[in-house]
């Protein structure tokens, strides 16, 4: 089903064939990020997107088609090519609006990985709020249209190259990943429901099984068909996570405070 | 039947029935204005007005089509569409009729069995102001911009009560399925409607939804004495028509979830029980819920012309400083009848003195305030 994202990398033999559309990605991008002047016209914009789409999917070789497939290839070309319209669009309101279309994108293959909670919290949180008050931002601060120093970026070439750097050395390192089967990977309970690979163990990476996170903590004993869904979620939010969940909220409470006794108060003249 | 054929033709229904159900129910809306306001309301075309809204379409749809010369021409023709696409994808998760777990039957909801059920409907929904920033900013207009910068605000404050009161019946139904939400009512009869133990969270429910809705006394994004239109000034013809529809749509799948979440859904005493077989039996329980929906709508035309509109600091008060503590306070005490096994029938009292406390300390007044009249 998710054939394309370790299997067909894992048997490309040489790194050329990683490196090739890498470099085609990053003159794509220094082509694509405006820098002042006239700017690119519609069609060069398309060329360039197509460019760096056809060297992505070059890069995961799509096998056989399925629903899945399918879905998954809207969603991530949603992801990437929505990714590189936000930092090479010359409006800054486009750019938030392109970044919703990547946050979407985003939860869209959360859905197919089977998190749908995970899904709709990110696009209540982020697509529904935060994206929603850059917007707001953005309309207050710029209504007579952008200014020059927004219509440019900094420094394009060398932004592109470290970009490049770190996505190419990413793809080298998923590539060398082990072949994973669907089976191995899905954590599925034997009968005596002692032993459960939840992801590769073999690679000298240490995952629990479910026999030692039950002497530890009985509740995060997953029961049959319950991964993915709410009640599997909540049972490992506030289970095996239940201290990193607790210390996230009194961080975040400790900012809102903070948030708050910084902010000016009405009698000093603000707001 | 094949699962993909029969949610087509479950597709075609809903859609059908909410194009349909949302024209009538601006007649309904001008007939109620009318009563209330002691006039006689649309009466022209057909008996008592009643082809009025065929002939509202067709205008709708034979108007000139005026895009201004001055707007983001991509922007503001998408705003009415995402505000459409929005507000119908919510629908897919609402059952519109009773439903059975028996997978091969026909199911009276477009997607039955989605486990987080009501946090679809939120996730949606919040995207929906995408629709209203948009309108208004790309219309480039002083008003336009205005409106929106206030639906924003609203929106994005109005979804933190929203979410938070339906946390106590997630907790009392172990469930955010909305089918497994009205099968526990349904079971349990009148005497188990989420509303005898989450009365204030109905309340909250109710008035956060009506803010998310946009509609009086919460219309402050499009209100007309200030604001022309607000965020539709510049739209005509279909456009506004689907900003229109956008918005009844959304008073529909309130008012199901209003009527599904707090007043059992298609169950009531005698005549539509889980035990009722008889012929008929379903019709009679869709008629059930589709009155207490029409109910809730109703109610809430009946509020447009009763509250005045809110003061945009009123606005945001109620939102941060009254609702959300309120519906922390609600989440605590179901947590505690759950964790001690408490009866259930506790939290009507409970619910009840938060909101008188909380009446009496609105009513306290601050010393701040009293010193400076005009800070408010």
């Amino acid at each position: 089903m998710f054939s394309l994202d370790t299997t067909l990398l894992a048997q490309m033999e040489t790194p050329w064939a990683i490196i090739l559309p890498v470099i085609v990605i990053g003159l794509s991008l220094v082509w694509l990020l405006p820098r002042g002047g006239k700017g690119l016209s519609r069609l060069s914009q398309i060329l360039a997107l197509a460019l760096i789409w056809g060297s992505l999917f070059s890069l995961t070789g799509l096998g056989h088609i399925a629903v899945t497939d399918v879905l998954f290839g809207v969603f991530s070309t949603g992801a990437i090519l929505g990714g590189i319209c936000m930092i090479t669009s010359r409006n800054s309101a486009y750019s938030a609006l392109w970044f919703a279309i990547v946050t979407l994108s985003v939860c869209g293959l959360f859905l197919l990985r089977s998190a749908p909670f995970l899904s709709a919290a990110t696009v209540i949180v982020y697509a529904g709020a935060i994206i929603v008050t850059f917007l707001f931002v953005l309309m207050l601060a710029q209504q007579e249209g952008t200014a020059g120093y927004d219509a440019t970026s900094s420094s394009p070439l060398l932004t592109t190259v470290f970009g490049m750097v770190l996505f190419g050395s990413l793809i080298l390192g998923i590539s060398s990943w082990p072949k994973i089967s669907i089976s191995a990977a899905s954590p599925a309970t034997s009968a005596a429901g002692t032993e459960v690979a939840k992801a590769p163990a073999a690679q000298g990476h240490r995952y629990f099984t479910s026999a030692e996170t039950e002497q530890a903590n009985a509740w995060s004993r997953h029961p049959e068909g319950e991964v993915g869904s709410l009640h599997g979620l909540g049972r490992s939010l506030f289970g095996d996570y239940l201290f990193a969940v607790e210390f996230a909220g009194t961080l975040l409470l400790v900012a809102c405070i903070g948030a708050i006794a910084m902010a000016p108060r009405r009698s000093q003249g603000t707001l | 039947m094949n699962p993909l054929i029969s949610t087509l033709i479950t597709i075609g229904v809903v859609l059908g029935g909410v194009l349909g159900g949302c024209s009538y129910l601006i007649w309904l809306e001008r007939k109620v204005a009318a009563w209330m306001q002691d006039r006689v309301g649309p009466n022209r075309v057909g008996k008592f007005g009643l082809l009025q809204p065929i002939a509202d379409g067709m205008k709708f749809l034979l108007k000139e089509d005026v895009i201004p010369s001055h707007v983001n021409k991509v922007l503001f023709l998408l705003a009415p569409t995402i505000s459409v696409m929005t507000t119908m994808l919510a629908l897919a998760v609402v059952p519109i009729g009773p439903t059975t777990t028996d997978s091969t039957s026909w199911q009276a909801m477009i997607a039955p069995g989605i486990d987080i059920g009501i946090v679809f409907i939120f996730a949606v929904t919040s995207l929906a102001v995408y629709g209203i920033i948009l309108g208004g900013w790309a219309s480039n207009n002083k008003y336009s911009a205005l409106g929106s910068l206030r639906a924003s605000a609203q929106v994005v404050s109005y979804e933190i009560p929203l979410g938070m009161s339906i946390l106590g019946i997630a907790l009392l139904s172990g469930s955010l399925n909305l089918e497994t939400i009205l099968q526990r009512q349904a079971e349990g009869g009148i005497g188990s409607w989420n509303i005898w133990f989450q009365p204030l969270a109905a309340m909250i429910f109710f008035t956060s939804a009506l803010a998310e809705s946009n509609r009086l006394p919460f219309d402050l994004p499009e209100c007309e004495q200030e604001l022309v239109g607000g965020y539709h000034t510049e739209y005509s013809a279909l456009k506004f028509g689907m900003f229109f529809l956008a918005e009844y749509t959304h008073v529909i799948t309130v008012s199901f979830l209003m009527a599904i979440m707090f007043f059992g859904g298609w169950n009531f005493p005698w005549i539509a029980t889980p035990d009722s077989h008889y012929a008929g039996a379903w019709i009679v329980k869709f008629a059930v819920l589709h009155t207490k929906v029409l109910a809730c709508i109703t109610f809430v035309m009946l509020l447009r012309w009763t509250l005045p509109r809110f003061r945009f600091d009123q606005l945001m008060g109620l939102a941060w400083k009254v609702f959300i503590p309120l519906s922390l306070c609600n989440v605590v005490c179901t947590m505690f009848v759950r964790q001690f096994s408490l009866s259930w029938w506790w939290l009507l009292p409970v619910s009840l003195a938060l909101v008188i406390i909380t009446g009496l300390i609105s009513m306290t007044p601050s010393p701040k305030r009293a010193a400076s009249p005009l800070q408010h």
